[in-house]
Parts: structure tokens; sequence; C-alpha cells
């Protein structure tokens, strides 16, 4: 039992991470689908300075490269105005193709030091708990929350609007890169393409879940990790074949969506800001 | 005019390329990634071209098997005159471009089907395995060996069962614990599945997959591990004994040298069909090339004693033995020789004699030994 809810924590914490990242933009109003492809190309900047410089630096050039991730789409989703979830698919695309392609000589690589799952599944928690303080008892959380329900507003008593996204953008790119950073340093220490393995897209339906709550999506990140871990735990000590479990977590994550269908998204999710307009 | 220096030109570069270089392509299903079965057919595409100077070759990485049609296409409109196709899936794409080019040759990985144009190849562990098997069941101090499987299709299952079987020929009451993960590639999966063995007692582990997930995850613990497919030993130095190694360039060359010496030709490959194993030195017992165990284990093993026929011999002689006979031109054991039951008693494999090929290739039965979910169990 303590062994699965050890599982619960320790695999959730990549989802719980990355889903933060995803919340925090999408609470200024910007969809962030380019989380499977920053925290790969994150995973990998962090594994190629581990190498040579110690877990520590890994960490660090994991969350630079995350928030870099997050500027670029910024760059698309605010300055430029495109299609956010366009934006964000392209970025997805991206990140997973240039991380293929830049970490081919990283591939098959052990790693010597690695960081330790339990400390990083603390920090993880203690940011959900400082992300969910940072927006509702801040001035600046106030600004992001009123931004992603009524940037107009928000224009009108001079808040910047893409300054604001923009910072969601970058904070929450480097909460999605730490997410690949554990990945790489800490979870499965090594590189190799497409290791994020589809975690991107849980953690932003996870975002959905979660109700746009950092609380909630410690929950719902943890909750998935159990069901993660159970069906191998449970696998043949019940009559259920393996598929049946295999699909179980995922299940869940829509029935707890379709329950929950009172959950309400920031008004102004999706659509790009533009004075005047 | 134009149309006939276009002609000339096209014939002069086609001759060119038969006289000098025979050009051999490969689709792999995945990115060629860092351990696993698409990366150990490259290692053997790059060894075959470095050792034959008249080979030319080209790969395309990550094809879904939707995709391999129209990826054929395309490789025989550049030229390939001999394509590998190196999953299974690929199958039905692989017969359909054979009769759409009948002068291109195909050979098909772990395929069933041949053509006169198509051939049928795999470098397969069950040997191997059983050799593992023997090692993980002299280390497991629980009794409880965890096996992390991908798909249950016969391969695994033969695999798994060859495995059981030397658990069991050291320790009769032990138990192959198996974790289906449904996925090839899957670290998440993988290590979670690895730690609900863990958690259920398991000491020693074995896996089919493409990741060295297992491995890191089972050294943790301070568990035992067998590398498989690429040399693995790297990723925990002092838990990984020993492991599954194939060399595909052994295949490869044979193949295409006799391409090239025209024994081979798009006619009459309807019956060659490689199921290569320790004596044609396509697979290689080892965590790492030359490297049969892992020497930091060998005292333990030498120490462990287990019983064949009347008599005690340790686990390591044993294994070397077994090594040396099935390494030779002609091999006398073969771990599926009769009688063989099933896990269910059912007589698989009666006294008297080994496991035909036929029977490799579909077994769907469950060793003694083997405790977990078993799709497609026969009734």
């Amino acid at each position: 039992m303590e062994e699965a809810l050890l599982r619960a924590v320790l695999f959730g914490t990549p989802l719980l991470l990355a889903s933060l990242g995803a919340l925090v933009s999408e609470r200024s109003g910007v969809v962030n689908l380019g989380v499977e492809g920053i925290m790969a190309l994150s995973a990998l900047a962090a594994f190629g300075v581990a190498l040579g410089a110690g877990p520590y630096l890994g960490l660090l050039a994991g969350v630079g490269t995350g928030v870099l991730g997050g500027m670029v789409l910024g760059l698309f989703a605010v300055t430029l105005r495109a299609n956010q979830f366009v934006a964000g698919l392209a970025v997805a695309a991206l990140g997973l193709g240039a991380s293929g392609l830049l970490g081919k000589r990283y591939e098959g690589l052990p790693l010597e030091w690695t960081l330790p799952e339990g400390g990083m599944a603390l920090l993880a928690l203690f940011l959900a708990f400082s992300l969910h303080h940072f927006l509702y008892r801040t001035r600046f959380g106030l600004y992001l929350r009123s931004v992603g329900e009524n940037p107009k507003a928000a224009d009108l008593f001079g808040v910047s609007v893409d300054g604001v996204r923009y910072g969601a953008l970058a904070l929450g790119g480097g909460l999605i890169g730490l997410a690949g950073a554990y990945l790489s340093l800490a979870y499965r220490p090594s590189w190799t393409d497409g290791m994020t393995a589809g975690l991107g897209w849980v953690a932003i339906a996870l975002v959905i879940l979660a109700a746009w709550e950092p609380l909630r999506a410690v929950l719902g990140a943890y909750l998935f990790g159990l069901l993660f871990f159970l069906q191998f735990r449970l696998q043949g000590s019940v009559p259920i074949p393996s598929e049946a479990f295999a699909a179980m977590p995922y299940l869940l994550v829509i029935l707890v969506l379709a329950l929950s269908g009172r959950a309400r998204a920031p008004k102004a999710l999706g659509a790009p800001f533009e004075r005047g307009r | 005019m134009r149309r006939l220096l276009a002609f000339l030109l096209a014939a002069l570069g086609l001759s060119l390329a038969q006289g000098e270089k025979l050009k051999a392509c490969f689709i792999y299903v995945g990115p060629i990634g860092d351990a696993g079965w698409t990366y150990a057919h490259d290692l053997g595409r790059k060894k075959a071209e470095a050792a034959l100077p008249w080979l030319e070759t080209r790969y395309v990485e990550s094809v879904p098997e939707a995709q391999a049609l129209p990826v054929m296409d395309r490789l025989v409109r550049e030229g390939c005159q001999v394509i590998f196709a190196t999953s299974f899936g690929y199958g039905e794409a692989v017969l359909e471009a054979a009769k759409k080019y009948p002068e291109v040759i195909f050979a098909h990985a772990t395929g069933l089907k041949r053509a006169p144009n198509v051939a049928t190849y795999m470098a397969d562990f069950y040997q191997v395995y059983y050799l593992n098997g023997l090692a993980a069941g002299a280390l497991t101090k629980t009794g409880k060996v965890g096996y992390v499987a991908a798909f249950p299709i016969p391969e695994v299952k033969r695999h798994i069962n060859a495995f059981t079987l030397g658990v069991r020929a050291v320790n009769p009451k032990a138990q192959v614990l198996v974790r289906w993960i449904n996925a090839w590639y899957d670290p998440a999966k993988a290590r979670e599945a690895t730690e609900a063995l863990l958690a259920q007692g398991a000491d020693v582990f074995a896996f089919t997959e493409d990741t060295p997930t297992v491995i890191q995850t089972a050294a943790r613990k301070g568990a035992y591990s067998f590398g498989h497919y690429t040399p693995m030993q790297k990723f925990a130095p002092d838990h990984v004994v020993s492991g599954q190694i194939v060399h595909w360039d052994v295949i490869y060359m044979d193949f295409l040298k006799k391409v090239k010496e025209g024994v081979y030709t798009a006619k009459n490959l309807e019956n060659v069909d490689y199921f290569w194993l320790l004596q044609h030195k396509a697979v290689e017992v080892g965590g790492d090339y030359g490297v049969p165990i892992n020497p930091k284990h060998v005292p333990l093993l030498r120490k462990a004693q287990m019983t064949v026929g009347d008599k005690k011999v340790s686990v390591y002689e044993r294994t070397m033995a077994l090594l040396k006979d099935m390494s030779s031109p002609r091999p006398t054991f073969d771990p599926f020789t009769g009688p063989i039951k099933d896990r269910k008693g059912v007589v698989r494999i009666p006294a008297g004699r080994k496991a035909s090929l036929q029977e490799l290739l579909t077994m769907e039965w469950a060793a003694p030994g083997v405790v977990g979910d078993w799709p497609g169990e026969p009734k």
C-alpha cells in the first residue's frame, strides 16, 4: 500500500509539474499545447548539461530551455496573435523533432549522478502550493487571472496583457522544463528520442481535470500516477485482461472530466488579445 | 532530344550503380534510439556497410506500419535493389510491394510469409534466455523473478518460457512473475511495471522491451538484471549479470553476399528463412560484447549448485558448457526438449524430441512457473 502511494507521488511528479506549467499559462488566457515538445527539449538539455556539469546545472538548463520554449510559443501566440492551438501543436512537433535530432549523440549514455526523486517530488508539491498562493494572494496573480478572464478590462486598468501572458508562458515553460529534467535526470536517468512518451498530453488533460486549480492538479496527477502503477501491480492478480488495465488511468480521467462538468475555463482562454477589438 | 538524353543518363546511372554497388535499404519501425530493436538493426546495417565495399545502404526510421508501402514505393524509385523491412507489422505491405516490384528483393524480419522475392529472417534469443534463466534461478533469494514483457505474442512467450525453464532447472520452486506493458517503447510503463514487481518481492529481472529502464529501476533497489538486445551492462555495472545481444550484421552480410553472388535472386526466395541462433553467431550471451557473465557475479554462480541428471554441477559451469554446446555447429542441447508440460499440465513437447521450428514460432502456452496474466493461453 505505501508502495502504491509512493509510486503515485513519484510518477505523479512530472505530470504535476507539467500540468502546473500548462495551467499557469492557461490562467492568463493562452492554451499551451506545446507541453510535450517543450518537455522533450528540456529533458535533452538537462541531460546534456548534467553529463558534463552535474545534475543541478542540468536541472537549471532544463528550466531555462522550458522558459525559452514558452517564449517561442509566446512569439506566435501573443505577439503574432496566431491561433493558439496551431501554434502550440507546432511547438510540440518542433520540440519533439529538434530534441530527436540534437539528441542523437546523447542516446544510450548512462548518467553517473542523478537527482533524488523524493527531493524533486517535495519541490513539485511546494511549487503547487506556491502557485496557488501566487494566483490568489498576490497582486501579480490577480493581474494574471484578470488577463485570462477579461483582457480588455485588464488592459483598461493599465495591465500589459501581452507582458502578463509572456510572463505566464515563461513561468509555465520553466515548470514544464522542470518536468522534463525530472524525467531525464531522476525518473529514468538517460536520454532517448521520444522519452516523454505522451506524458505532456496527459498533463494538458490534467489541467482540465483540475479545473485550472493548482491544488486540484496535485490530486489529479497523483491519482493518475496511482492508477498507472496499479495497472501493473494488479495485473494477473485479478481476472481482468491487461489491456483493460492499461486503459484504466485514461478512462478514469475521462470519467472525472464528465462528472466535473461545472469546471469553468478562464473566459478569454484561446483568444488572442488585440487592443481596440 | 531532352527526353532521350535523360533516358541515356538514367541508363548510364543504372548500369554504373549495378556495376559498382548494391543498394540495400532499411525500413525501421521506430527511431534508432539508444538500445532497442531499431538501434540493433541500424548497428547491423552500419557493420555490413563497413565490411562490404560494394554495398551502399540507406534507411528510413520511424515508419508507421500504414506508411510502409508508400515508403517502399519511394525506395524502389530511388534505386534500392534489396529492401529490409524490420518490423513484423510490415508483413502485408511487404507482400504487396513484392508483387508490385517483382525485380526487387525483399526481406522481412520476424515475418512468416514468403514469396519468390520475399525472404524472412530472425535472430532468435530463446537459447540465450534459457542460459540467463539458469543464472536468475541461482541468484534469486525470494524465489521470485520479475519479467517485464512488451506484447503477448509467440516470440515473447517463447522467450519467457525458455527463461522460465532455465530458472526452474536451477530452482524448481521459483516463480517468474510476468507483467505485460503492451508497448515496445514506453519508459514510464517499464518503470512502473518494474516497481510493481519489486513491491511483490521480485529480486532478479529479465525483460523484453526496448529500453534499459528495467535495469536502471532494479539497480536502485539492488536487484540483479539481464540486459536485452544491446549491451546494457553500462547502465548498472554492478547489477547486470548477463543478457541477450543480437548481431543482425551476421544475417545482413550473409544475405547480401548471396544476393551479390547471384545465389539469391528475386525468383528463388520462397524457401529462404533465416532462424539464426547461437551456432550462427547471430546472437550472443552477455551484458556486453565478449562478456558472457559479468565477472563480478561469477563467484556467486560458481558457488550455486544445480542437479543435472543425477550429478551436481555449479551453475556457472553448466551455463558455460551449454553455451559451448549450443555455439557449436551441431548442438546436442536444446531448451525445448521434451517432455515439457505447460503450466496447466498439458504435454506440449513429447518426450524424446525437440520443439519443431513451427512449434517455436507459434508458441502460445505458458511454462510451469510462469505466474501472471497470459493472453491467448490455450485451454
